[in-house]
């Protein structure tokens, strides 16, 4: 199939389009003038539909594009069922974010080209992490989506902007050389950094050298994809950036992390059950701590964050069990939590830009003057956490269902119990926005922003009839969940596809 | 006298230990340092570690950089040319990311007068 | 689009009524993993459809008036929706669905009141989603057990999952009719919530856990046999069940007696009456499941009834407390009628339905000769006139205690249609008690039952003896008609005092702010009968807000993990890390 692709024109749509097409356009932004926004969310929907057309096409097996020279000697991109999904769920939710900036963000700093530039390359970073079949190309598009990451995060330069980026940036860099000593390691020990020969050759290397590249790459990966204790960095960034930029570190960033660090477990071991274990233990520890700790947040971003974290360690504890039916259940919580956290992101910006900060008290009684925006951030906060008739629920129980016909209980105890701390500062949130306040302090706009136009809303309700509709009707996505969960297990199936030859 | 020394094995232990050891440098001023260019200076001086490390790993004494040139038409007598191109890769890449750290340093000093990790204080909530 | 809102709630709210005469056939949606979920009505859905088919039109018209805020009348549809959803439900996903939207409804219902504080909302919330929670892992468990989530039969369980899946089961629909020691969310919620909203969740969604604690008869056909033994001739299980509630009957009964607030006292008094039908499931067999029906049917129609007449005092006076209110039935006559016949109705005294159903359930524990829990239900049933009294009197007679309470008028028409509706079907059902019986008796068959088949409609029948209610109405009837014509014969020879205060007693005068109807201050000297004072001195909100706390001092351990500086966090890493190698270097063996 690559041959064929190899020889036909330039413009064919190949899976390299994913990641040179934001570049390319970010590279020539001078030219766009006013039309940026437009453009940042028409390329993304392009892209979403390129990746759905690709994605159709990649039902038998996976795509292998050659850049240079063939595998496993050069570069290739490896496009299959499971990274094409997300490479979809993540252009789609740029494309969101890229609808709501342009409809509704008034700061100047969201104005800026720079803005434009930075989702640009952190979308090309994404996808490049979702599709490269080798591993120092993983680690420069690691380093193009946290450089932009880290800029996003200082993009309103006062002091607490900055600060939140400089720490990212310090984090971000630590992670980046955990990651390089790793892939170093790797290829002093294999002689290779295609994935899929590393995959071949990783048996063989010594097996103190195995534990030292595994754990590199899980404290490297687990810095970025938020794993405890990990993620001790994340509520500080999340509270320091704007929304929308959290939005798209929690939507996508970590949601491509959340699969490089799987992928490669299922693709380099090859028995990836105590590894898996593991990491179920790390994600079930994740989840609980965070969701406790959010208890006690006073403010919405750093709330957010910690959420944030307990999903991830949900969905973590839902991969680590490497058995089809959770892995599946566990993509599409991925999907809804993506979902949901870019709503819920979303409605705090326009929160926030109507109140004087994210406290709790300034946001009290917010439902008055808010109450489309407070009512999404009930579907949401219902989603996330798992209550009928929202996706999020369906996703739950898909992975508690997989759980229950394995015989395996405690993440099921576990998840439950997190579930109910989510609740508990959930629904404290929303008694809030509803609670009735004297009039006078609603009176003035503290912030004097240009308010958006209604326009805006028209993202967060894609978004919420999304919820309610994979809520209500699962099998939409059974069939494309189902090959994606094979996908992301077949590791002898992927490794064929590159090398040729079955491990 | 010291021939015996100039053997791959000495040589990558003596690579090895010094980049351990740089590495170590960096960690212990990661850990330490407050000021915000000395925490950017040890991530530097980090990265530097592995790219010692990968460089003098991948190669042996006597072996020849990897240029096509004065003669040479295919790699032999050379080291191993993929480490040297990724670590050139990567020594960009740390570059962008040090200058952005270095510009972010400043313009937060600009702002708040402070370079000092530990007195960041915009992120806490009442 | 105001209008059209609510023209569409309203016709969601009058679905049950529809679905309950005109469904026919099921209807099976797809879940994923070839699962499905499927709704059709079985017998026993069908009684408790009945409830929400006559409950849910009735409460919705106080939610009418332009006084109530839009969105009550719209998440009041989705209540009955997700109601109506769970009792359609042939599989427990389906059920759940339909619980959780009820949860999460309600809960949406009550924290838009102003009056409700952040201590009910977390408390409503974290009972009903623990509640659910339970329900979840039991349906998983059942999953696990069977690879299905079909509403079945589960047969041939060792006892050690059987005592699982029963407790998860039991733990989350006891809370959700809330027995004690797990009602602690019922009281401060009923008070709290919007008047019509209190009215739903009194009437309609609190028999949504007597319908689920019927469910696990269906679930597990083999509990009251096998597992457990037998204990005073009838199975453990059961009389455990009956005990607990007897024990919150009691308890709900004297709380109840010592309230100051109406809705708060009626708030009590549902925890109480819940707690029969909860007796009467634990006894069982034909008469304790009809009993245990028809008491849950009676509730419905009583606590529809007192709820939307307090509400209408409520929206006229804008009181709430005993203490403040008195002589409303000169103003408020008709809802004066109401509130008679509701207690009449509760303390379950003849010719009013409330007999009918307690007199299945003595006569059921008669059959089981559990003789002490006989007697312990008689004594909260006898308690409960108490309140029933104050219910009654301390409104409506006795002199008026506020300026509100002067001048009020008769409550309006969105309140006074249902109340006259539900005395009629009070009164009806009380000449003709074989109906409640009648309807029971498919679900007694369902249940593999026999029957109590009575004769006819107006009598009610059991083994043990039964009344003609026709018989027994007509004589109440002309003997209430006999002592209204008396009364008002011989009214002009009545003496009439100067005024209200134109009375002494022990040598002191009342001054006019001294509530002098009997009801105030009701209930304070309880306190002084050694077990009661006990009982009323306890209350298990002390050990879920210490757990509260301690939560929350976890949390604030557990943020100390999430430090702001960064090289305490690159610290946490290479302990972190150097541990890890560490230990997989000294176990040895790769990845």
């Amino acid at each position: 199939m690559d041959q064929i692709l190899l020889q036909s024109p330039l413009l064919t749509p190949t899976p390299i389009w994913l990641i040179a097409l934001p570049l390319l356009v970010a590279f020539l932004s001078p030219l766009w003038g006013r039309a940026r926004w437009p453009l940042l969310f028409g390329v993304h929907l392009g892209l979403f539909a390129l990746a759905l057309w690709l994605l159709a096409g990649v039902q038998d097996g996976p795509l292998i594009e050659t850049l240079v020279i063939a595998p496993p000697l050069g570069i290739h991109l490896h496009a299959d069922a499971v990274s094409l999904l997300l490479v979809a769920l993540l252009t789609f939710a740029v494309a969101l974010v890229a609808a709501f900036l342009w409809q509704g963000a008034r700061a100047p700093h969201w104005q800026s080209r720079q803005a434009f530039v930075l989702i640009m390359l952190l979308s090309a970073g994404c996808n490049g992490m979702l599709l490269t079949g080798d591993l120092f190309n993983l680690y420069v598009f690691i380093e193009i989506a946290g450089v932009s990451a880290y800029l996003l995060s200082a993009l309103r330069r006062d002091a607490a902007a900055l600060e939140a980026g400089l720490k990212y940036l310090i984090i971000g860099a630590v992670s980046a050389v955990f990651i390089l000593f790793a892939t170093v390691l790797t290829y002093i020990t294999t002689g290779t950094l295609n994935l899929a020969a590393i995959g071949m050759a990783f048996a063989d290397i010594p097996a103190a050298m195995q534990i030292l590249i595994g754990l590199l790459l899980l404290v490297g990966l687990g810095i970025k994809a938020e794993l405890f204790p990990f993620n001790v960095w994340v509520p500080e960034i999340y509270r320091g950036s704007d929304p929308e930029a959290s939005a798209l570190f929690s939507g996508v960033v970590v949601k491509a992390f959340l699969f490089v660090l799987f992928n490669l477990v299922f693709l380099i071991l090859a028995d990836p059950a105590v590894v898996g274990r593991w990491l179920m233990i790390l994600g079930g520890v994740t989840m609980v701590i965070a969701e406790l700790t959010a208890l006690r947040q006073r403010d919405l971003r750093r709330m957010l964050a910690y959420s944030s974290l307990g999903q991830v360690g949900l969905i973590t504890l839902a991969l680590g069990f490497a058995e089809t039916t959770v892995v599946a259940g566990g993509l599409f919580h991925l999907v809804n939590h993506t979902l949901a956290k870019l709503l819920l992101f979303m409605v705090a910006a326009l929160m926030l830009s109507r109140a004087s900060s994210g406290h709790l008290d300034a946001l009290t009684g917010i439902a008055r003057r808010l109450p489309l925006a407070a009512g999404l951030f009930v579907l949401g906060s219902l989603s996330m956490l798992g209550l009928p008739p929202l996706a999020g629920f369906m996703s739950k129980l898909w992975i508690m269902a997989g759980f229950a016909e394995a015989g395996v209980f405690w993440p099921i105890a576990l998840i439950l119990l997190g579930a109910l701390l989510e609740a508990a500062y959930f629904f404290r949130w929303i008694a809030l926005f509803y609670r009735p306040v004297p009039a006078p302090r609603l009176a003035s706009d503290p912030v004097g922003l240009p308010t958006a136009s209604s326009a805006v809303t028209w993202p967060l309700l894609v978004l919420a009839v999304l919820l309610i509709g994979f809520g209500l009707a699962p099998v939409l996505l059974e069939p494309a969940l189902n090959l994606a969960a094979e996908v992301l297990l077949d590791r002898s199936g992927a490794i064929e596809a590159v090398m040729g030859v079955r491990p | 006298m010291l021939d015996a020394l100039d053997t791959p094995g000495v040589h990558h232990a003596l690579y090895a230990v010094g980049s351990m050891a740089l590495f170590s440098i960096g960690l212990y001023g990661l850990l330490t340092r407050r000021h915000l260019l000395k925490i950017f200076m040890s991530l530097a001086i980090m990265e530097m570690a592995v790219y010692l490390l990968f460089i003098g790993l991948t190669t042996q004494p006597g072996r020849t950089a990897p240029i096509l040139s004065d003669g040479l038409v295919e790699f032999a007598g050379t080291a191993d040319p993929v480490p040297q191109a990724l670590t050139l890769t990567a020594l960009v890449i740390a570059l962008a990311v040090l200058a952005l750290g270095v510009s972010m340093s400043i313009r937060y000093h600009q702002l708040t007068g402070t370079t000092d990790v530990e007195t960041m204080s915009a992120l806490k909530d009442p | 689009m105001r209008l059209f809102l609510r023209v569409l709630s309203l016709m969601v709210v009058v679905t049950p009524a529809v679905t309950w005469f005109a469904w026919d056939g099921a209807l099976v949606w797809p879940l994923f993993g070839g699962a499905t979920l499927s709704f059709d009505v079985t017998p026993l859905a069908s009684f408790f459809l009945l409830l929400l088919a006559m409950g849910a039109p009735l409460a919705a018209l106080p939610m009418l008036r332009k006084e109530e805020p839009d969105w009550q009348l719209a998440l009041f549809a989705l209540l009955v929706l997700g109601m109506q959803g769970l009792l359609l439900a042939q599989d427990l996903v389906g059920f759940f669905i339909g619980w959780e939207i009820m949860t999460w409804s309600s809960w949406l219902l009550i924290v838009r009141s102003p009056r409700t504080d952040a201590g009910t909302a977390a408390s409503y919330i974290l009972f009903n989603l623990s509640a659910a929670f339970l329900l979840l892992a039991g349906l998983l468990g059942v999953y696990s057990l069977t690879g299905s989530f079909a509403i079945q039969a589960l047969v041939d369980l060792t006892l050690a999952q059987g005592l699982v899946l029963v407790l998860l089961f039991g733990a989350a629909f006891l809370i959700k009719i809330g027995t004690l020691p797990l009602h602690l969310w019922i009281p401060r919620s009923y008070d709290q919530a919007p008047e019509p909203v209190t009215v739903v969740l009194s009437a309609l969604v609190s028999k949504m856990g007597v319908y689920g604690l019927l469910l696990m008869l269906i679930l597990f056909p083999e509990m009251p046999g096998r597992w457990f033994g037998d204990w005073l001739n009838g199975p453990l299980s059961g009389y455990g069940l009956a005990w607990i509630g007897v024990i919150t009957s009691i308890v709900a009964t004297f709380k109840a007696i010592a309230q100051d607030d109406m809705k708060r006292l009626l708030a009590y008094s549902s925890i109480g009456q819940l707690g029969y039908v909860t007796t009467a499931i634990g006894v069982g067999g034909a008469l304790g499941i009809s009993g245990a029906l028809y008491h849950a049917l009676v509730h419905t129609l009583v606590s529809l009834l007192l709820f939307i007449s307090f509400a209408g005092i409520i929206a006229q006076t804008g009181q709430r407390r005993f203490n403040d209110l008195g002589e409303l039935i000169y103003r408020m006559p008709i809802s004066f009628f109401g509130v008679l016949i509701g207690i009449i109705a509760l303390a379950g005294m003849p010719p009013l339905p409330g007999f009918a159903s307690k007199f299945l359930i003595f006569v059921a524990l008669i059959e089981a000769q559990w003789i002490l829990l006989f007697a312990a239900v008689i004594l909260s049933s006898a308690a409960a006139f108490l309140y029933c009294y104050k219910l009654i009197y301390a409104p409506f007679l006795g002199q008026a205690n506020s300026p509100e309470a002067r001048v009020a008028r008769e409550a309006p028409w969105p309140y006074l249609i249902p109340q006259i509706i539900l005395m009629g079907m009070l009164v009806g059902l009380g000449m003709f008690p074989g109906m409640g019986t009648a309807l029971a008796d498919p679900v007694l068959a369902a249940l593999g039952l026999a029957p109590l088949d009575g004769p006819s409609l107006g009598t009610l029948a059991t083994p043990y003896g039964g009344y003609d209610g026709v018989t027994l109405m007509l004589v109440f009837g002309i003997a209430f008609a006999l002592v209204t014509a008396l009364f008002y014969m011989l009214r002009g020879q009545l003496r009439r005092a100067g005024s209200r205060q134109d009375l002494s007693f022990a040598g002191e005068v009342p001054t006019p702010d001294q509530p002098l109807h009997y009801g105030a201050g009701m209930g304070r000297e309880l306190r002084r009968i050694p077990l009661i004072g006990w009982i009323l001195a306890r209350s298990s909100s002390g050990f879920f807000s210490g757990l509260a706390e301690r939560v929350e001092r976890l949390a604030e351990h557990s943020s100390r993990l999430y430090p702001s500086q960064p090289w305490r966090w690159v610290q946490s890493f290479v302990v972190v890390f150097a541990v890890l190698l560490t230990w997989g270097l000294v176990r040895g063996g790769g990845l």
